[in-house]
């Protein structure tokens, strides 16, 4: 690292024409700016994982590690204690389980109905398209916190609350979804479309058999954002699940540990088991998360 | 032939027959579409519209419809009038939220903005590890609110949490973090910031890239130091971006919950319980003002599109000036 690093002197700035300068701490002694640099990089790394690797590791401590002051930094050994625990005294494997039947249905509904909306949106010429289309860009702007009220009304009038389905249809369309898969799908030619008809392919066919492989990369943008949107929600779970069999796995967390039903320890464990599947799949599909979100500057 | 006649924009159609009068030769022929090409555009976007319609936009409006009624049970609505707004506004709740709202976006935006355009400055050079360090500033928003607010407010904790056994172990004394509301204000800010900083640093990074570099070719020509090259050239081109950020962490701000749910519960007394809690607790929580809720959502609403237009505007008007 070192030697690379403070290989930024002035001459070499001067001459590569393509390098870019935009750091405030390139002054006079652009050394110095390099370690500066590193030195804010590093530390505020630290303080972005420490929390993460801290539960981790704590999760694996017995109750009295945990109220040991000062805390080990590493747990004594290994021990599974806290996650079984947490599954076999309280029902957190019917949370998980809720959890992953919310997430896996949603996430089906979100990318079959966001694909077919964002198709009849890019490629068909119809009256009210372009109303439609600013009803989506609208709905971004109008989040669930906003308008909870209204929408558990709903809810309820249709006999969603406290049921699985209550959790997995009202926040299947997602704005963003259509959004970013119809400026995908613009970019498909009009020509193939065309040809297929010519050829005699339906319409249903057509988006079947030609639109979807072909927007197979924005598709998969989308599920990564819906099963990590799914996985994390809260508020609406919160609101939808007032009985406990129903709750998911953020919901009882969050009950629990307020009010101090489940011991730490247990909490504990079920965050990082909370925690998990989105890191991994945060960490092994980044590159589609960072595209996703570059071309919508959506979350 | 057939994909520009499909292009081309629907106001060229007759007042009677949609794509009947369209003019041009040569495409008379495919002007009208068969039945199907002409349902299916519809039933494409049903589905998706459908829940649109029942889950986002008629309660968008019926929020405002409902903050005029009265329900003691959530069932039954007398019109009352303006007396929610009433009964809201001479809540000390209500203004104690919203006090606390607005300080709370306030710092929350400023600093977000701020780190992440800094960040975002620091990690567009050519340095060791960028790819690290971006994927660790990101990787907090992919973890739950609820399970981060869960872990600060432990590491938090006055007696048992990390910090104040490092602090104390250093002699620095142990601060109550979350029982004093000014400080669980403050910690509430910084877990806020951790938790979406590395979302807006991708925007601000995206936003960088735009940026042509012949811009500082020249200016370094003209003998520019890098301070001049950022406040001249970076930051001035920068401004779009900027407003992106300023715009989504503002709505990110107001609609702040789920961490600080978990983290303080809205304590100390109410010292950080802002709108979206005091509209869930006042809805959903014993005891019940559904009026008082409604109308403060309403407000809510209100406030954040107000905001949204007033940035837009003015960004607009300092791009043309």
């Amino acid at each position: 690292m070192s030697l690379t690093a403070l290989r930024g002197s002035r001459g070499a700035r001067d001459t590569r024409g393509t390098r870019r300068w935009t750091s405030i701490g390139d002054g006079p002694t652009p050394t110095a700016g390099r370690v500066l640099t590193y030195a804010v990089l590093i530390g505020l790394s630290i303080v972005v994982l420490a929390p993460v690797v801290w539960a981790v590791l704590s999760s694996f401590k017995s109750q009295s590690e945990l109220a040991q002051t000062p805390p080990a930094p590493l747990p004594s050994s290994l021990r599974t204690e806290n996650y079984t625990g947490a599954l076999s005294s309280f029902d957190f494997a019917l949370y998980l389980r809720n959890s992953v039947i919310v997430t896996v249905g949603a996430t089906l509904l979100t990318v079959v109905i966001n694909t077919m909306c964002a198709y009849g949106l890019a490629k068909y010429n119809f009256r009210g398209r372009n109303l439609l289309f600013l009803i989506v860009l609208g709905t971004i702007m109008i989040p669930l916190q906003l308008i909870f009220i209204p929408v558990y009304q709903m809810a309820a009038q249709l006999g969603l609350v406290n049921s699985l389905w209550g959790l997995i249809i009202p926040p299947a369309a997602t704005p963003t979804g259509v959004f970013l898969l119809r400026q995908y799908m613009l970019t498909i030619p009009d020509e193939l479309i065309a040809a297929a008809r010519i050829d005699g392919a339906g319409e249903f066919r057509i988006f079947t058999r030609i639109v979807v492989p072909l927007s197979g990369a924005a598709i998969a943008v989308v599920t990564i954002f819906s099963v990590m949107w799914r996985w994390n929600d809260f508020l609406w779970p919160l609101i939808i699940s007032q009985d406990q069999s129903k709750y998911t796995l953020p919901v009882a967390l969050a009950q629990f540990n307020s009010q101090l039903v489940a011991p730490f320890n247990y909490i504990l464990a079920m965050s990082v088991v909370s925690m998990l599947p989105v890191v991994i799949i945060f960490l092994v599909l980044q590159r589609h998360i960072v595209r996703g979100i570059a071309s919508t500057g959506l979350k | 032939m057939t994909a520009m006649a499909r292009t081309a924009p629907p106001r060229t159609a007759g007042p009677t027959m949609p794509g009947s009068g369209r003019r041009g030769s040569g495409h008379r022929r495919r002007s009208v579409k068969p039945w199907n090409q002409r349902l299916a555009p519809y039933l494409f976007v049903l589905p998706n519209m459908l829940i649109f319609g029942l889950f986002v936009i008629y309660p968008a409006i019926n929020n405002f419809n409902i903050s005029l009624y009265d329900s003691g049970n959530g069932r039954d609505f007398t019109y009352v009038g303006g007396s929610n707004y009433q009964e809201m506004l001479s809540e000390s709740e209500f203004w104690s939220a919203a006090r606390h709202t607005v300080i709370f976006a306030v710092c929350f935006v400023t600093l977000t903005t701020v780190v992440s355009i800094g960040l975002a400055l620091l990690l567009n050079q050519k340095i060791k590890g960028r790819a690290f360090f971006r994927t660790v500033f990101f990787l907090p928003v992919v973890i739950s609110p609820v399970v981060v607010g869960l872990i600060w407010g432990w590491i938090f904790e006055r007696k048992n949490g990390l910090l104040n056994s490092l602090l104390g172990g250093a002699g620095l004394g142990q601060p109550g973090w979350l029982v004093n509301s000014t400080l669980a204000m403050a910690v509430v800010i910084f877990v806020g910031l951790w938790l979406h900083v590395g979302f807006y640093i991708l925007i601000v990074l995206a936003g960088l890239q735009g940026i042509d570099s012949t811009y500082y070719e020249a200016a370094r020509m003209d003998g520019a130091s890098g301070w001049q090259q950022l406040r001249l050239i970076t930051l001035p081109l920068l401004r779009p971006t900027t407003m992106v950020v300023v715009i989504l962490s503002l709505i990110n701000g107001f609609q702040a919950f789920d961490y600080i749910w978990t983290l303080t519960g809205g304590g100390p007394v109410g010292g950080t319980t802002l709108m979206v809690q005091y509209i869930y607790e006042h809805a959903f929580q014993s005891p019940v003002q559904y009026g008082a809720a409604a109308a403060a959502a309403v407000v809510l609403f209100c406030a954040v599109f107000a905001l949204t237009v007033i940035n837009y505007l003015y960004n607009q008007r300092k791009e043309s000036a």
